[in-house]
């Protein structure tokens, strides 16, 4: 076999990427009002159904939610809790309760010819749950055990504080303290219960290979449900700005958070600024992982998100590090905002973000299980996958000046949230 | 079933390829036979440093991960106590760029002062954020000594103390790059969208100039079976106190693996496992409580750990556990029971599977073990499992003298 000499010097062509597929699932309004989404053209035998309901931390009083979703499947009128799971233990399907702050989203997982029987046997116990007063008792108690050893760590203290103050006035500012643990109250979950999942079904999420009849076996159950949704709370946000420091004995390591009010999807800036925030934390070669990481050594990991939901998003930069280099990293943070301010991005280094950007939004569409997310991302704030092509073009697009233009409506110093504890 | 081909280069590198024609990425996962085992005992720590130094620049590149990101990839590693394994996914078009990455820091590394003196205060970061800045954090550096007294896994991934990597000289570190980052200690799966000829001249063209080395033979110290029960206790101001009792395993390709695997899910179970059912929901004796393996190559630990309740003792569930435990001596789980949990780990494995990274880090680790081919066997071992097995296998493990129990106590 031959073999070209190769230079080592020399970076293999880079080749753009040319077409991303996205894939809108196959939607189907319910009697109810509820839309259930199926994507199927998955290549082997697992499935999963998504169920969402409007069940999330700030549709009533945090504890109550977040207890209602951890008893869903622990007792019905049918079968204890211990017989449940191993109902579903037989039929090897596994399932999750994710609680974000406006949405319940009980997820089940089983391989595709098991996933009906899986979720009838959650149906069942879901409409006749009963919330047995032991169950309740002990997962008040467990929880209060979590919480204790969480409020030890210094990032906790931190995101909640932040989260306090960032969205001030408003209902999302709700979280959980000690004491409510000490009125944990049966009869208000059964009420959450009743309220806000057998009516509040939102919508649902199945993506598998799955035969027609089944898919319209589901859409008979699902059609069990209300969909009597809540109207969202009003929004009037008084986020408080300035610094706060939040001392821990002994720590050695304080954990930072700094934000600001932002927006979601929904807002002409939003593609744009999603360059900006990537060049500026949200990449392993960001400003600031090659700061305060890979310059000075001040941490493990630092990252800039935006963090988005239906009504509203802020911008948020977190980090841990060591306590006597805390000051030191506020310092370089803002250094970092003052450049992106002032001077322009290299044509190089906006190059590599954007094709760093196109390559991750390549992977996110791979495949029906990732697709689905992508869908959900997009669905939530209300808007459909024509975003994704609005999005590879102004990607595309936008120009250094752009991005300094940004930096300086959003990124001033002086409106930031700054806030640390250790 | 994950098909694959097989291809060595001259210079010792193995080579796997798994294709997988419905996606438009590809991954280049390549695993180096070096672990935290590895290590001497005066210089832990050293492969986790190492991986980080990975990242800073080879002989030619300055910069391992700006010509990635402009590909449209990304690429992290993990280091254990048994391997360092690294990987990139980016769009399949791009896949040179990974292999020129790849093949660059394999042949040598940049060893710049300027990487190594930020890496080691990145890496003592790590160290407070994961181990000592939260409550619990350091208990497997407790734990590890206590169960291991003869063979490196008494040592975690991290090292011992940080004043192993505060120490750490340009000259060790190019030792252990030496040592032990050469293709006959490297393993390389490609997954993607490619053709095989596409696959064995691409690699050919980065991978086969760089030198051979003989790979060095490993003698590690084998941990002698336990012979006594030990205890560790620490004081400490915690929210409640915590409990772990390690039990010595067999090693990740003996049937032991697999029977323990099996009863650390039966028992652990969250609803229906005994620990849930006994300890926390009848006797109230814990918070929390679970059982899991540690699944490491060579012997590897049965670990039954969780939190004490306020007003109740270490020495109360003491008391309760050890007689909990002989039930599984004593009697045979249902034959129902092994075929649900069977069916879980298959469901698990099948999720597992659907994602490139994960099928081409699992074939490269079956390599290590032996033979890639393990990875479609793994099924039939656990079916293969009958419940006397179990039976007869918990009369082995779940000897008190072949326990190690640490207690962080709740001042």
């Amino acid at each position: 076999m031959t073999q070209k000499a190769i230079d080592r010097h020399i970076a293999p062509a880079l080749h753009p990427i040319e077409h991303i597929s996205f894939v809108a699932p196959n939607a189907q309004l319910l009697a109810n009002g509820a839309t259930l989404f199926c994507l199927s053209g998955l290549q082997n035998d697992t499935s999963k159904i998504e169920l969402h309901f409007a069940a999330g931390s700030t549709t009533n009083d945090p504890l109550t939610a977040s207890l209602c979703a951890g008893l869903l499947i622990n007792g019905s009128h049918q079968k204890t809790a211990k017989q449940i799971q191993k109902a579903l233990d037989a039929v090897g399907a596994y399932y999750d309760v994710s609680l974000t702050q406006e949405t319940a989203v009980v997820t089940l997982y089983a391989l595709k010819n098991q996933l009906y029987n899986a979720y009838l046997i959650f149906h069942e116990n879901l409409f006749g749950a009963i919330f047995p007063a032991k169950e309740v008792k002990d997962l008040v108690h467990s929880r209060r055990q979590k919480f204790l050893v969480q409020e030890q760590k210094v990032s906790f203290i931190a995101q909640r504080y932040f989260q306090r103050c960032l969205l001030a006035g408003t209902a999302y500012a709700k979280q959980i303290q000690l004491s409510d643990f000490d009125h944990a109250d049966r009869a208000a979950i059964q009420a959450f219960h009743a309220q806000h999942y057998l009516c509040g079904l939102k919508k649902v999420y199945l993506v598998g290979d799955l035969q027609e009849a089944t898919i319209k076996a589901f859409a008979n159950l699902l059609e069990q449900y209300q969909s009597k949704l809540p109207q969202s709370a009003v929004f009037e946000w008084q986020p408080e700005q300035g610094a706060t420091h939040i001392e821990q004995d002994g720590a050695l390591q304080s954990a930072v958070r700094i934000g600001r009010p932002l927006f979601n999807k929904t807002h002409p800036d939003f593609c744009s600024f999603s360059v900006l925030n990537t060049v500026l934390g949200d990449y392993f070669g960001s400003r600031l992982m090659s700061n305060i990481r890979e310059d000075k050594g001040y941490t493990y990991g630092i990252g800039s998100h935006i963090v988005e939901s239906k009504q509203f998003g802020y911008l948020v930069i977190g980090t841990e590090v060591g306590v006597q280099t805390r000051e030191a990293t506020f310092r370089e943070i803002q250094y970092e905002f003052e450049r992106l301010k002032t001077e322009l991005i290299p044509e190089e280094e906006l190059n590599l973000v954007k094709s760093y950007l196109m390559g991750q939004l390549l992977k996110s569409a791979d495949g029906p299980y990732a697709m689905l997310d992508l869908f959900a991302n997009v669905e939530t704030v209300g808007l459909d996958l024509s975003y994704y092509d609005r999005y590879i073009s102004e990607v595309k697009a936008v120009d250094a000046k752009k991005l300094r233009e940004l930096a300086q409506r959003y990124l001033i110093w002086e409106e930031m949230l700054l806030i640390s504890a250790g | 079933m994950i098909t694959f081909e097989r291809f060595n280069l001259d210079n010792g590198l193995r080579v796997l390829f798994h294709k997988e024609p419905t996606t438009p990425m590809a991954v280049v996962n390549v695993l180096y036979d070096v672990g935290a085992r590895d290590e001497d005992p005066q210089q832990t720590g050293f492969a986790h440093l190492f991986e980080h130094l990975m990242f800073g620049g080879s002989v030619h590149i300055p910069d391992f991960d700006a010509p990635l990101q402009a590909a449209g990839g990304q690429s992290n590693a993990f280091t254990s106590n048994d391997i360092t394994n690294y990987y990139d996914v980016l769009p399949a078009q791009n896949l040179d760029t990974a292999l020129w990455l790849e093949s660059d820091r394999m042949l040598s590394l940049a060893f710049t002062p300027k990487s190594l003196e930020v890496q080691r205060q990145v890496v003592i970061e790590e160290f407070k954020q994961r181990y000592l800045n939260q409550p619990y954090g350091d208990a497997w550096l407790h734990l590890r000594p206590l169960a291991y007294q003869k063979h490196p896994y008494r040592w975690a991934t991290i090292g011992k103390n940080i004043k192993h990597i505060q120490d750490a000289t340009m000259s060790d570190v190019r030792d252990f790059f030496k040592k032990h980052y050469h293709p006959g200690n490297a393993i390389l799966c490609i997954v993607g969208n490619f053709e095989l000829a596409t696959i064995k001249e691409k690699v050919n063209f980065y991978f086969s100039d760089i030198p051979s080395q003989p790979k060095s033979a490993r003698k590690l110290s084998p941990e002698p079976p336990q012979k006594k029960f030990r205890i560790k206790t620490i004081q400490r101001k915690v929210p409640a106190s915590s409990f772990y009792y390690a039990f010595q395993m067999g090693k990740r390709l003996d049937q032991d693996y697999y029977l323990s695997d099996l009863l650390s899910d039966h028992m652990g179970n969250e609803k229906t496992g005994i620990l849930f059912t006994e300890l926390q929901r009848k006797k109230k004796l814990v918070s929390e409580i679970t059982a899991y393996i540690t699944g490491s190559i060579d012997n590897g630990l049965f670990v039954i750990s969780g939190k004490i309740n306020p007003k109740r003792s270490l020495s109360e569930l003491d008391a309760v556990l050890w007689p909990l435990l002989d039930q599984y001596k004593s009697k045979k789980m249902s034959q129902s029971a092994l075929r649900e949990l069977i069916l879980k780990l298959q469901t698990a494995k099948a999720f597992q599977d659907q994602g490139l990274l994960s099928r081409a880090m699992n074939l490269s680790f079956f390599e290590l073990l032996g033979s890639a081919e393990l990875i479609n066997q793994e099924s039939a071992r656990f079916e293969n499992i009958q419940t006397k097995d179990l039976q007869t296998y918990a009369q082995q493990l779940l000897d008190k003298n072949r326990c190690s129990l640490l207690q962080i106590q709740a001042q």
